[in-house]
């Protein structure tokens, strides 16, 4: 048939789509159809079973904040997921505590989806509740002031309104919150 | 008949005295415009690219202006540089090379007219856009969603030309290079619909899922088989030797239609996805090696006993320095979704530079090959300047080679640093200074480049000197 198609543009068209079709199907439709994990909030009342929680819907103050993070591309340079990789684990942990790795029911309402590519500055995963809101108000004005060789952007636009600051932060607060992995519960609000 | 079947072997340009007395039959208008446009494109995007390889070594650097930010002028230089430059110039080179491929004049000159004026409309809508900051969140597929949908017009206009002209055909056999113009453009199609449309009905990881599929296939699916039609029309054509082997093409053209889709979630190693589906395409990733040693093998051995053609002849040197950026970064992309090099390498620096190497190293000097090769045809001038050729070339392999190494060797430093953790994340930004210095000053190079060659293009376009008559 391949041989086929060098002469006639119909069998040529056929072949082409078919064979995409397989692999296009295959891992894109059929995947979530397989793991139910995908489409499964989390929530999980029994510590034997690892940390304790329920994945939230954002409020619509963090939802206007998630907005923001979308619209300054903020995605670039963080990504949002603790891989399985030890070191991931410890980087994003807190206060010599490892934090759980990222699993697909974290994610369930997350659109657009946030994991990223590029990890120009830290992953924030697990950001929610390490630092307050002073600390952001200082690091988006002049992020140096804080991190000596840091490289991020300054966003005083963000910090000079006050609505936008407070949903951002409001938003930052959540990250890697659904399931309540820090012992004495000491979360910055 | 008889000269068509004479002229139509398998692995060879179909050529004829008749058809070179037809050029006339052309009139490249689409292709023109395309061109020229892709070239402005290029020096303007060019500019972005330098301002954001700037603000990582000056982060102050217009920082006070929302508009230009680091996060807003990224997908500016992505999409301009993608959409802008190289898809526009790819399809102006496309409609060059297909009517010549079929021997009939290009299906309507007026439809691509207006593809070209819905595409610039596009791409400054986009600067619009991506400036003001809104973005849809997702990667390579940030314009709005007006813009995408502008796009599939655009895309369906331009896939009735060429298809139309393959239907009104003289020469029954297709050439490599149209199996693969036609293979982008109906993957295209399906690709960009799940990148821009289907995305929007999923949530989590299955629309992350969705989306890698989408931006790997973007480079592997709609670049690759464009870029390879390039080159598999203008490497022989520029060396005036047949093509290798017609069988090795359709081995290399049909295995990479079944590979290549396959392999999206190896975006996600060690991420929250289903193992299984990083085990296939981790799998596939590797077997990609196949399609691409096809291809490479025939662009080598094509240019056997034809080597000293490299030493004047400005477009072979961009094609076949491509053709080894290509070789390079089909074995890198492999070699990372293996699970242990991916520990390393993922989310650095590293990956910038291999997505730089398949994008501007080999499609984009693919294009640029197209191009000095196609406008002094299309405009019957002589190219204004081969000494200003040859320095746009060194001007792009000295600061491409310098943009590509620096970021690997720091980009493998900073995974390395990343899996100590007892090495705070600062300083493995601040270690990674040097390395954006390098990369900004390869980019100036680059940037050079960009000048030498839109300069002479545009002279060559506007210049006086015609093309004695072959």
């Amino acid at each position: 048939m391949l041989h086929k198609a060098d002469n006639s543009a119909i069998i040529f068209v056929i072949a082409a789509l078919g064979l995409f079709f397989i692999g296009g199907i295959l891992t894109t439709v059929v995947p979530p159809l397989i793991d139910q994990s995908w489409a499964k909030p989390f929530e999980n009342k029994d510590p034997g079973k690892g940390p304790t929680g329920k994945l939230e819907k954002l409020t619509e103050q963090q939802q206007k904040g998630r907005n923001i993070y979308v619209r300054e591309g903020c995605w670039y340079c963080h990504t949002q997921q603790t891989r399985t990789l030890q070191s991931d684990t410890i980087r994003s942990g807190w206060r010599g505590v490892e934090s759980p790795i990222s699993t697909p029911d974290e994610f369930v309402y997350d659109s657009p989806h946030l994991f990223g590519t590029k990890r120009t500055g830290p992953d924030l995963s697990r950001v929610g509740g390490k630092y307050d809101e002073q600390w952001h108000r200082a690091h988006f004005r002049n992020p140096r002031d804080l991190v000596p060789g840091s490289v991020m952007p300054p966003y005083p636009w963000i910090v000079g309104n006050e609505v936008e600051f407070q949903a951002m932060v409001a938003y930052l607060q959540t990250l890697g919150r659904a399931k309540n992995w820090r012992p004495d519960n000491d979360y910055e609000r | 008949m008889q000269l068509e079947a004479s002229i139509n072997r398998p692995g060879e340009i179909p050529v004829s005295p008749a058809i070179r007395a037809n050029e006339s039959l052309h009139e490249d208008l689409t292709a023109k415009w395309f061109l020229i446009s892709s070239i402005s494109y290029f020096f303007i995007v060019g500019i972005v690219a330098l301002a954001i390889a700037a603000k990582f070594v000056w982060p102050q650097l217009l920082g006070t202006i929302p508009y230009l930010s680091y996060g807003r002028l990224r997908p500016l230089h992505v999409n301009g540089m993608l959409f802008g430059w190289l898809l526009a110039a790819d399809m102006g080179l496309s409609f060059y090379l297909v009517p010549r491929l079929c021997g009939v004049k290009l299906w309507s000159e007026r439809l691509g007219l207006a593809t070209v004026g819905l595409w610039n409309a596009i791409i400054l809508s986009a600067v619009v856009s991506t400036l003001m900051g809104w973005n849809q969140g997702l990667e390579y597929a940030e314009l709005p969603l007006p813009l995408d949908i502008a796009v599939v017009v655009a895309w369906v206009m331009f896939g009735i030309n060429i298809f139309g002209t393959v239907a009104t055909r003289k020469y029954t056999q297709m050439y490599v290079s149209i199996w693969y113009t036609l293979g982008t453009i109906l993957w295209t199609a399906f690709v960009y619909l799940t990148g821009n449309f289907a995305v929007l009905f999923a949530t989590g990881v299955n629309q992350a899922n969705l989306n890698w599929m989408y931006v790997h296939n973007a480079v592997g699916l709609i670049f690759t088989p464009v870029g390879l039609a390039l080159a598999y029309y203008f490497i022989p054509k520029s060396s005036n030797s047949p093509l290798h082997s017609h069988k090795l093409s359709m081995i290399g053209f049909w295995s990479l239609a079944f590979v290549y889709v396959w392999t999206g979630a190896h975006h996600m190693i060690h991420g929250p996805i289903s193992q299984w589906l990083q085990t296939i395409s981790i799998v596939f990733s590797v077997m990609l090696l196949i399609p691409v040693w096809a291809v490479v093998y025939n662009f080598f051995a094509t240019m056997r006993g034809q080597w000293d053609q490299m030493r004047n002849n400005v477009p072979l040197k961009f094609l076949m320095t491509g053709v080894v950026f290509y070789l390079l970064t089909c074995f890198q992309g492999p070699m990372h979704s293996l699970r242990s090099v991916n520990a390393i390498v993922s989310k650095t620096d590293w990956i910038p530079g291999h997505a730089h190497m398949a994008v501007l190293g080999a499609f984009s000097f693919f294009a640029i090959a197209g191009c000095y090769y196609t406008v002094p045809r299309i405009f019957r001038k002589t190219l204004h300047s081969e000494a200003l050729a040859n320095w746009s070339y060194w001007l792009f392999l000295i600061g491409g080679v310098g943009f590509f190494v620096t970021l690997w060797l720091g980009g493998f430093w900073q995974g390395w640093q990343w899996n100590n953790p007892a090495i705070p994340f600062i300083d493995t930004v601040i270690a990674l200074q040097p390395v954006w210095l390098v990369r900004f000053f390869s980019g100036v190079l680059m940037f050079g480049g960009i000048v030498a060659f839109a300069y002479n293009i545009l002279a060559t376009m506007i210049g006086t000197e015609r093309q004695p008559s072959q």
